[in-house]
């Protein structure tokens, strides 16, 4: 053997060190620019004197972002829709993936697989029906029809994620309860729900997430300005006006927030939620 | 005494069970009820519209007029239009590129983060970040940091002396493309390095044990221990980002919306600018229809798969 255990193992731990910091540069720095721009006076964004680290730090740019743009509505638009989606998506998931793992009736097979099915379906098949959908039905321009249009997305993969986790709890702790005079519901509400709060929380976390970020429904089914969430309204400040670059980093970060939070809150949760589908395989 | 309470209690009427108990006793008629939300949902917004972009495809249907069926006449249209071939060309190598990339950074990522050192959870709480970030947020960013005069490459590069002159990254046709997949690869390797991170965690210790004992190398056990342990998560994973990777629009419409000259243009951005903005709706459809049979082979695999271990 040309090198001896030991050597080879510090030589990976030194090359695994040069990638990670070359992998977090890779990561940070288009973040770090997007943090610094949004800090900048105009003079030092754009021109001859461009800097790289804001030298008169101002919050100007998030004061034209609140007092001259849209922005607020869009917001608010954004958490309406993605708080709606959220809340339906769960009742409809737990209920749904309890009735798939538990109730035994005649369908149950093709009922999760048509789910899964639903899931895989790309947007990008379904958006131009959709528009046709939504507006024989009154809808386009509402918020309502964008958070309809959501439950799509986020409905089959709910529910999926739930069937993995309602089927780990032991199904006895349900029978006992039953036998102690407990109804379905109360089963559901009472053990299975209480139990998979981490799931829930996965599920909160991916429909919350998804309505925050959508943006084909939104672009096709949304044109007015004052019903546009924050992914089609935001990319419309560089058409308004040239120099409108640091208010637009502005509203980006203040845009990522919400599920950055969230990650930085609940990452393990998350990372073993979403993962569990693909390493059970 | 307790012995005389308790033969009171079965004397007492039996109570007629209430509709709500009744129905929460049924189990099918509860399963008909948990199940019916997300029927409606499903078959409105997914089923339905997917037959109708079914039907679409075969119909001359313009925004406003009354569809008229026209057979497989768009697609002919579409087969015999040079643009589009090239269009489709573009979508399959953006997608190769893209998965391909993002699988090799996704796996070196993941095996530098799964090797023992200090402060490795604030690393992965990094590495981890873009996929929090909005994609739509991630690509105006990366439309900041391309800027030809004013964005952070530019001056990076130019500063150190790479570059003489800025380059219009989205602009130029050799750099367009690649400065698209950048974006993507940015957005989407921690979906990868998620997945394979937790596949690497997952392996037995005993295997590395077993190969150690018989004086494998770092880069044997790599090979021969790693590689065939997280096959299966390889194949999900690869399969879910293909799909979801050929279909999104976000990045390219964001970025260049196809210029220069349709370089950059991908087949559901395509469908977008023909069926939304030029009201061509059936065209639109039959457009994006033609990625299906592609991705229908991805779609019953991973449903097979997502559903093996799931006992139903």
């Amino acid at each position: 053997m040309a090198m001896s255990q030991q050597t080879s193992t510090r030589l990976t731990r030194g090359v695994g060190a040069v990638a990670l910091v070359v992998l977090i540069v890779w990561t940070v720095a288009p973040l770090y620019w997007m943090v610094v721009t949004s800090l900048k006076v105009n003079s030092e964004i754009y021109g001859e004197q461009v800097t790289l680290w804001p030298l008169k730090p101002t919050l100007d740019n998030y004061r034209v972002l609140f007092e001259e743009t849209n922005f607020l509505i869009y917001f608010r638009n954004s958490v309406i829709v993605a708080v709606v989606t959220t809340m339906l998506s769960l009742v409809c998931a737990a209920l749904g993936a309890y009735a798939l793992t538990r109730l035994n009736f005649p369908g149950r097979r093709f009922f999760a697989r048509a789910l899964v099915y639903t899931y895989l379906m790309p947007s990008s098949l379904l958006f131009i029906p959709l528009l046709i959908i939504i507006r024989g039905v009154g809808l386009q321009n509402t918020l309502e029809g964008l958070v309809f249009s959501y439950l799509g997305f986020t409905v089959p993969f709910c529910t999926w994620l739930l069937m993995g986790y309602f089927m780990s709890i032991p199904i006895e702790l349900e029978e006992s309860a039953m036998v102690d005079g407990c109804g379905r519901l109360g089963v559901l509400f009472r053990i299975v729900i209480p139990l998979t709060v981490p799931a829930l929380a996965v599920v909160a976390f991916f429909s919350f997430t998804l309505a925050w970020n959508e943006f084909i429904y939104a672009s096709v089914l949304v044109s007015d300005l004052s019903v546009r969430t924050i992914p089609t309204g935001i990319p419309n400040f560089i058409v308004e006006d040239v120099f409108f670059w640091g208010p637009m980093m502005a509203s980006t970060l203040i845009s990522a927030v919400p599920p950055l939070v969230v990650y930085f809150l609940f990452q393990r949760f998350l990372i073993t939620g979403l993962t569990l589908g693909a390493v059970k395989g | 005494m307790s012995e005389a309470t308790t033969t009171l209690v079965p004397t007492a009427a039996p109570r007629q069970p209430s509709f709500w108990e009744f129905v929460s006793n049924d189990v099918r008629t509860l399963a008909f009820l948990f199940l019916l939300p997300t029927t409606v949902v499903l078959t409105c917004v997914v089923l339905y519209p997917f037959t109708y972009a079914l039907l679409l495809s075969f119909e001359d249907k313009t925004a406003g007029v009354p569809s008229r069926f026209i057979g497989l006449q768009n697609y002919i249209e579409l087969l015999s239009d040079r643009e589009f071939i090239e269009i489709f060309y573009n979508t399959v190598w953006y997608t190769v590129v893209a998965v391909g990339i993002k699988f090799l950074i996704g796996l070196a990522s993941a095996l530098v983060l799964n090797q023992p050192r200090r402060f490795n959870n604030i690393y992965r709480t990094i590495l981890f970040i873009p996929w929090a970030i909005p994609t739509v947020i991630a690509s105006l960013i990366w439309l900041w940091v391309y800027n030809e005069f004013n964005g952070l490459l530019n001056i990076v590069l130019l500063r150190a002396g790479i570059l003489d002159n800025g380059i219009a990254w989205l602009a130029e046709p050799k750099w367009a493309m690649w400065s698209v997949i950048a974006v993507v690869v940015w957005s989407g390797t921690p979906f990868y390095t998620m997945h394979f991170l937790a596949g690497l965690q997952s392996i037995p210790k005993e295997l590395y044990e077993a190969a150690e004992i018989d004086g494998a190398a770092t880069l044997h056990k790599f090979w021969h221990v790693t590689i065939p342990s997280l096959k299966a998560v390889f194949t999900i994973t690869v399969m879910l980002s293909t799909v979801f990777t050929s279909t999104s629009i976000v990045v390219v419409n964001i970025l260049t919306n196809g210029a220069p000259a349709n370089l950059t243009q991908i087949l559901p951005n395509e469908s977008y600018g023909v069926a939304i903005e030029a009201g061509r709706m059936g065209l639109g459809s039959a457009i994006n229809m033609t990625l299906f049979p592609f991705l229908v082979v991805f779609i019953v695999f991973l449903t097979r798969r997502m559903l093996r271990k799931d006992g139903t």
